[in-house]
């Protein structure tokens, strides 16, 4: 079997207002575990791996978190570089964080490539009985506005949490030049500063006899 | 939720305001330290003099930085955009970003060093800086400029055509010496002319010409050409010593995107992980200091208290400053960019040098000091492909913002000859003022000093960074490794199939 690192590697990108369920889904998504009493901003998680296979082929996805940049609207345009996918997540129990999405959206657009991968993702789908105050249609409209996908899922129950995942891995392989586009100069004289020895020296320096 | 009280309501370990390169290492520094920290920017972008900007951003920071005062607050002014008329060809706005202050970075600089060791290099993407060019201007009206590429390599300097066989051996002879400059009995030989000019040593004691004092001056980025020789040794090996530690044939990087502005970034990324929390367009509007916290006003109107503040320490501007030209060509000028050797990267930074003296025109006065051209491929993702970028800089003079674009002018003609005739499509001048104000520490505050205008990374930036970290962790730093962190990595799940 390959070895991870020769794997295409995926960028895939979380974001959407604080208290949203980004990090509920991605750590249910990632170690299937779920925290009802952990509310707190994400401390200590830069982003998550995952390998996933579609269509038979076998993908690294690096799944960043906002790392708490979301709550003053802070994120960085170096967040948003060699995106392929961007998961929109907003609480379908709060109309506010439904409110702030068209803002998300175009945040989004104007900092990744053409083409990028978009999905909106309405979490905490559990409160959908008893204190849903963004109907599915509603959300499925501006997903629709925006050429993204949507779903609504919950990390609590596990209801749904694959998919969003599952099905923008999915919609980014399909689309032809995505890859190569958010890559873009990875291929060309991109360097290896960190697998570096550092020893030796060429050049002037070297011990060409002259 | 209600943000406004979480800030009042805790007492910051730390406040930093500014998100230029020092500051941001020194959240990146932090980021494991556990301390509580407030991380803010009165700008609504980071990077503070670092920043790198769409032509939109770009816009709107010339609005604020257009007066031709020195300001106390801003290292800027002067600033101003023209666009050449009847030329298209400027794509979209964010198809840009133009670096402020654009430096290279020596492979050998401790801040790559602290970049890998912090594991925050994993989100910056690094090019080769490729060939150093001089510009020569036409022996007769009737021919163009030509760009002398300076040989790189021994190979290089063997084969090279620019140079005689004499010119040859005494280049030879230098490389060798500057090897192992600073030990017996190479000293004694430039001790007597260490705080005089390096171009008259190398005249003097190597008897070079001219031509190749221009070569070894621009291998310095030497702003006044005027170098010292103990200060241009040094550079020199600098540059010698890099030369092949990170890959064949160059010896310094680039960061794409803006430079150093993503380093700033990521390491303000890494901050945020740690816990840090960001707000930018908020700075500091009243202070208090008391014996053992500082309150601020924010310009937001919140009120923080923290033990200790670290921020930039304005202008200092007495300095002589530099003007700077960016322009945006509609060419992807080829010849600049081309790998000098088999197997060596593509680079996608060349420096091109206008040497004291080059740029005699009739009616103008020739320049008395050297211009600097960084030119930038679009592999560094500052331009769209087919166009490039180029950063030109020059000892600020009253007539600086012409001087750069006659310089600009003749660079075009000399470069013309490619497939799509060069045109510039968009002018970005400004002034920045230089500083050699050091770090100051009063009380609770610390200052970083203002950006260096060197056009190389200067690792003496570094020393305030270390300097504030050491004050936040006191005696729990005694002991602790700097800016070296294991990967953040999540953990490889096992494959899951799916149809």
């Amino acid at each position: 079997m390959a070895s991870d690192d020769s794997l295409p590697t995926l960028k895939i990108l979380l974001i959407g207002p604080s208290g949203a369920g980004k990090s509920a889904l991605l750590t249910r998504y990632c170690d299937d575990e779920f925290d009802p009493e952990s509310s707190a901003a994400t401390i200590g998680i830069d982003f998550k791996i995952k390998n996933l296979a579609v269509r038979g082929k076998a993908y690294r996805l690096t799944l960043f978190d906002t790392a708490g940049q979301e709550r003053f609207r802070t994120l960085s345009t170096s967040f948003y570089r060699g995106a392929h996918g961007v998961l929109l997540v907003y609480d379908i129990s709060s109309r506010a964080s439904f409110k702030t999405m068209e803002r998300w959206f175009t945040e989004a657009e104007a900092n990744t490539v053409q083409g990028v991968a978009l999905y909106l993702v309405g979490s905490k789908l559990d409160k959908a009985e008893h204190s849903r105050e963004v109907s599915y249609e509603e959300a499925q409209a501006l997903a629709r506005e925006h050429n993204a996908s949507f779903c609504e899922a919950s990390a609590k129950t596990c209801e749904n949490v694959r998919r969003p995942f599952v099905d923008i891995v999915d919609r980014i392989v399909l689309t032809p030049g995505l890859l190569a586009a958010a890559r873009a100069g990875r291929a060309s004289g991109t360097l290896a500063v960190g697998a570096s020895g550092g020893a030796g020296t060429d050049g002037y320096l070297s011990g060409c006899a002259c | 939720m209600d943000f406004s009280s979480e800030l009042s309501d805790t007492l910051w370990d730390v406040v930093i305001c500014g998100t230029g390169l020092p500051q941001s290492l020194l959240a990146l520094s932090l980021s494991r330290s556990g301390k509580n920290i407030l991380h803010i920017d009165p700008n609504d972008y980071y990077g503070s003099a670092e920043a790198a900007f769409s032509l939109q951003e770009a816009d709107d920071w010339v609005a604020r930085h257009s007066t031709t005062a020195a300001s106390s607050t801003s290292v800027f002014k002067s600033a101003s955009i023209t666009k050449p008329e009847n030329v298209v060809g400027l794509s979209f706005p964010r198809a840009y970003t133009l670096a402020l202050a654009p430096q290279l970075i020596h492979a050998r600089s401790e801040l790559l060093s602290q970049l890998v060791s912090s594991r925050a290099y994993r989100q910056v993407e690094f090019l080769a800086v490729g060939s150093f060019f001089v510009f020569k201007p036409s022996s007769s009206p009737s021919l163009a400029p030509t760009l002398v590429r300076i040989p790189s390599t021994r190979e290089d300097v063997f084969s090279t055509t620019a140079i005689s066989a004499k010119a040859k051996r005494g280049l030879m002879k230098f490389l060798k010496f500057v090897v192992d400059y600073n030990s017996s009995p190479q000293t004694e030989s430039w001790h007597p002319y260490a705080d005089v000019p390096l171009v008259d040593f190398l005249r003097e004691h190597f008897k070079m010409d001219a031509e190749l004092q221009t070569y070894i001056i621009t291998l310095t980025l030497s702003l006044d050409g005027r170098i010292s020789t103990k200060d241009g040794l040094a550079t020199i090996h600098r540059h010698l010593s890099s030369m092949g530690m990170l890959g064949p044939n160059f010896a310094a990087v680039y960061p794409k995107w803006g430079g150093i502005s993503e380093i700033a970034q990521v390491s303000c990324r890494a901050g945020a992980v740690g816990g840090a929390v960001y707000m930018l367009g908020n700075g500091i509007k009243e202070m208090t200091v008391g014996e053992n916290e500082i309150s601020l006003e924010l310009t937001s109107g919140d009120k923080v208290r923290t033990r200790r503040l670290f921020r930039g320490e304005g202008t200092g501007g007495d300095e002589t400053g530099i003007g700077r030209l960016v322009a945006i060509i509609s060419s992807p000028l080829k010849s600049l960019f081309e790998p000098t050797i088999e197997g060596a990267p593509k680079p996608g930074v060349a420096v091109i040098a206008f040497p004291t003296g080059s740029l005699a025109s009739a009616g103008e006065a020739d320049i008395d000091c050297p211009i600097y051209v960084l030119a930038h491929s679009s592999d560094t993702g500052e331009c769209p492909i087919g166009q490039s970028v180029l950063y030109l800089t020059t000892l600020s003079s009253s007539d600086s913002k012409n001087t750069l674009h006659r310089a600009l002018e003749s660079m075009l003609i000399a470069l013309d000859g490619e497939q799509q005739r060069p045109e510039s499509l968009y002018h970005l001048y400004y002034e920045q003022a230089g500083s050699s104000m050091r770090s100051q520490q009063e009380d609770l505050i610390f200052g970083f000093p203002p950006p260096s205008l060197s056009l190389s990374f200067d690792d003496a930036t570094l020393g305030p960074v270390r300097e504030a970290w050491n004050v936040v962790m006191g005696e729990a730093g005694v002991g602790t490794d700097y800016m070296a962190f294991p990967d953040r990595e999540g953990y490889v799940d096992d494959d899951e199939m799916y149809d």
